[in-house]
């Protein structure tokens, strides 16, 4: 995968290859530049020699020439001719020596002829001189030509030497303007090289440096995954699908019993530690996927070499983000303690449950079978004082009389306590229910003792609220029937039932509640009351304020209460004084 | 058949509560005649031979051995020729369930056995004079239950 790092380097490194054949490449061609110019300087330079060679051979001719025609004799005709030989092949090499030039051409051209014009001249006073020795007006007219050719000659050589310098100096001054130009060139270039590799260099530095800062990071992260591996009894392996090869985690080898890495990570090794019973199962999962190149949480088991039985948890995902070779990272887990934990629950519940049936069987043998014996004493005792009335002495009556009240309180106490196991029923099913109209059929229940005492009951228009109906208008009827109860002596009870919608951060009792709002419903009574030490005792089974004889009750009301509004997630709260009358707050959660 | 007197049966284990109620009807004084089985495979016999002749009022214990109240209330309703039967329901226990079910069934009237004599007598009565053949059009859950 190319980094932004290596991405920086590979530029680098291409553009000083670049700057680096461009020197090549510049250097290649000043140097042949000035190859060139010296070629072109040294053939200037022979140019000028044979020019000025031609000169001198032209006036060694002259004077072979004129030592002839004073003497005749032919001892100076040989280097006249040489001479004019030496002329000759001095014009070819100026021929090659100035092909470049077009102006220089013309002047050569011009010279030629000048040249041959005076050979012909020569030749002319030669076959004058032959005949007669005497110089004669023909000759002399001849030589006085001659001469003013060769000035003609020498004219023509000096204009195209002076060219030749004009050229000479316009080409060193080109090469300098090249050459001068060159050192900078080479000097930037070199500073742009030196730049790119010192940006290359701190570059690679700082990689360098967050290479070994994620390496000793890798390192820690390494370490803190076997160490958590180990504390959280789970392992990783990756499968390279491509090579089919596996990678486990050392805590993947302890999770088997084994020590880490002690034999080849394959698959036929670990399923030699999978249950009989899983193995199967597993491997339709793993060939899944290996298909599907997925592997949903599979459970399994494995035994240790010793026996342990473990119950494993394995998961894999594909590793979708890599370049180049896929792979799946899975991960597996030591689930034992949940799979015993939740056999532990599962226990719990069963037991529960049976639990549950003994109690609901107990109901049954409550409402039952132990009512019915009572049932069968109380007839007998009606019979008894309705029948033998006349049979029986007046202490015999009384005795009568307390079996009666003693099996009245019987009654009533089995009753109560089916009335308290009645609450604790599963079956909850929360409906919407007027509350106004609950309370209406909790007044008609107690129709009979409302009348007796002139009782005045004051009701607020309550909620619509989801309630199990049955229980609040149980609780509805305890609340009254204790108010009812605990009335003053010839006083007519008065019952206020208020109700509001309270916040529920706004009351101490129910500010942690997960709800944000209670419906808070108030019975206040004008009643006996009580100490307010007892506010949260008389919620308790069993739990009584006042003798049997003062005033009858099973200690079991209030604890119904209590235990409706709690199976209704609510609060119930107690406030009394002492002759002071009492009332009982109930805070019941909805959501709005 | 002697329209003179009412023929009344009753199915209750019980011999305490067959003992009350033979001697409630006595008390009672009523042209009545009262038929006594131990359990519902007696009252089942008994019913199902149509030799036999059919009470008029038949009370119901939910609760005895063999076969019980409920069953006996089921079959009575699936043989066309007892359906006409007034079933009353004469049980110690007033659970909701208990009522629920025999109402669905189609009991007449639902009695907790009350625990005085006295009271015992004024129920009995109260189901005995009871024009049921009237009565029934008006029948529904909340007056199915005896109220005295």
């Amino acid at each position: 995968m190319p980094t932004p790092s290596n991405k920086y380097l590979r530029t680098a490194f291409i553009a000083g290859l670049f700057v680096i054949l461009c020197i090549g490449g510049f250097t290649y061609k000043h140097i042949s530049e000035l190859s060139q110019t010296s070629k072109v300087v040294k053939d200037n330079y022979s140019l000028r020699n044979e020019l000025e060679l031609i000169i001198s051979n032209l006036k060694d001719a002259e004077i072979g020439h004129r030592g002839f025609l004073l003497t005749h004799d032919s001892l100076f005709l040989n280097p006249y001719e040489e001479s004019l030989q030496k002329v000759t092949s001095n014009l070819v090499k100026l021929d090659t020596l100035i092909v470049s030039n077009g102006e220089q051409v013309e002047k050569l051209k011009q010279l030629k002829g000048d040249i041959n014009n005076r050979f012909k001249n020569f030749d002319k006073s030669f076959s004058l001189a032959n005949d007669d020795s005497i110089l004669t007006r023909d000759l002399l007219f001849l030589l006085h030509e001659g001469e003013i050719r060769m000035d003609r000659i020498r004219a023509d050589i000096t204009e195209m030497l002076a060219l030749e310098q004009r050229l000479l100096t316009h080409n060193q001054e080109v090469n300098e303007k090249k050459i001068g130009l060159t050192p900078l060139f080479f000097y930037g270039l070199l500073i742009v090289t030196l730049i790119i590799l010192l940006l290359a260099y701190v570059k690679m530095t700082t990689d360098l440096k967050a290479l070994k800062e994620s390496n000793v990071e890798l390192e820690i992260f390494e370490k803190l995954t076997k160490q958590s591996e180990i504390v959280s009894n789970t392992s990783t392996w990756v499968w390279y699908i491509e090579d089919n090869e596996f990678e486990f985690s050392d805590n993947l080898y302890r999770l088997i019993g084994e020590e880490p890495q002690s034999f080849e990570p394959t698959l036929e090794n670990f399923y030699n530690y999978v249950h009989e019973e899983d193995i199967s199962n597993l491997g339709e999962q793993v060939n899944m996927m290996m298909r599907e190149e997925e592997l949903p949480f599979t459970s399994f088991r494995v035994v240790h070499r010793d026996g342990t039985i473990r119950h494993l948890k394995a998961y894999s995902k594909l590793m979708d983000d890599t370049e180049g070779d896929a792979k799946m990272l899975g991960v597996t887990i030591d689930a034992t303690n949940e799979v015993e934990n939740y056999r532990i629950i599962e226990q719990r519940n069963q037991e529960l449950e049976r639990t549950n049936k003994e109690l609901s069987a107990f109901n049954y043998v409550a409402s039952h079978d132990l009512q019915e014996p009572l049932r069968k004493i109380q007839t007998f005792m009606s019979r008894l004082e309705s029948k033998e009335k006349d049979h029986i002495s007046e202490s015999g009556q009384v005795y009568i009389q307390r079996m009666k009240s003693a099996s009245a309180r019987m009654r009533m106490l089995i009753e109560d306590l089916l009335q308290y196991s009645r609450t604790n029923t599963s079956e909850k099913e929360y409906l919407k229910t007027n509350m106004n109209m609950l309370l209406e059929h909790a007044k008609t229940e107690l129709i009979d003792s409302i009348e007796e005492k002139h009782a005045k009951i004051i009701c607020d228009d309550l909620p619509t609220m989801e309630v199990i109906s049955f229980q609040i208008q149980q609780l509805f009827i305890n609340l009254i029937s204790n108010s009812l109860k605990y009335s003053k002596d010839k006083v007519p009870p008065v019952i206020e039932i208020t109700h509001q919608e309270v916040l529920s951060k706004d009351i101490n009792e129910i500010k942690d509640s997960l709800y944000k709002y209670h419906h808070k419903i108030t019975f206040k009574d004008n009643g006996i009351g009580f100490e307010q030490a007892y506010a949260e005792k008389i919620f308790l089974l069993f739990n009584r304020l006042h003798g049997k004889s003062e005033y009858s009750g099973t200690g079991i009301g209030l604890a119904i209460c209590k235990k409706i509004v709690e199976n209704h997630k609510g609060v119930i709260m107690a406030e009394g004084h002492p002759n002071g009358g009492a009332s009982f707050t109930i805070y019941l959660p909805f959501l709005k | 058949m002697n329209s003179d007197y009412i023929n009344i049966a009753l199915a209750d284990d019980d011999e305490d509560d067959r003992f009350f109620f033979t001697e409630a009807f006595d008390e009672l004084k009523l042209k009545s005649k009262v038929l006594l089985f131990k359990d519902g495979i007696e009252l089942m016999e008994y019913l199902n031979d149509s030799d036999n002749m059919l009470p008029s009022l038949l009370f119901l214990d939910l609760n005895m051995p063999k076969k019980s109240g409920l069953e006996c209330l089921k079959d009575i309703k699936a043989t066309k020729r007892l359906s006409d039967m007034v079933i009353a329901i004469y049980s110690t226990s007033a659970s909701e369930e208990d009522i629920e079910n025999t109402f669905v069934k189609g009991a007449n009237v639902y009695i907790k056995k009350p625990n005085d004599f006295e009271k015992l007598k004024k129920v009995l009565s109260e189901v005995v004079t009871t024009n049921w053949q009237y009565h029934t059009s008006g029948l529904n859950k909340d007056n199915f239950l005896l109220r005295l």
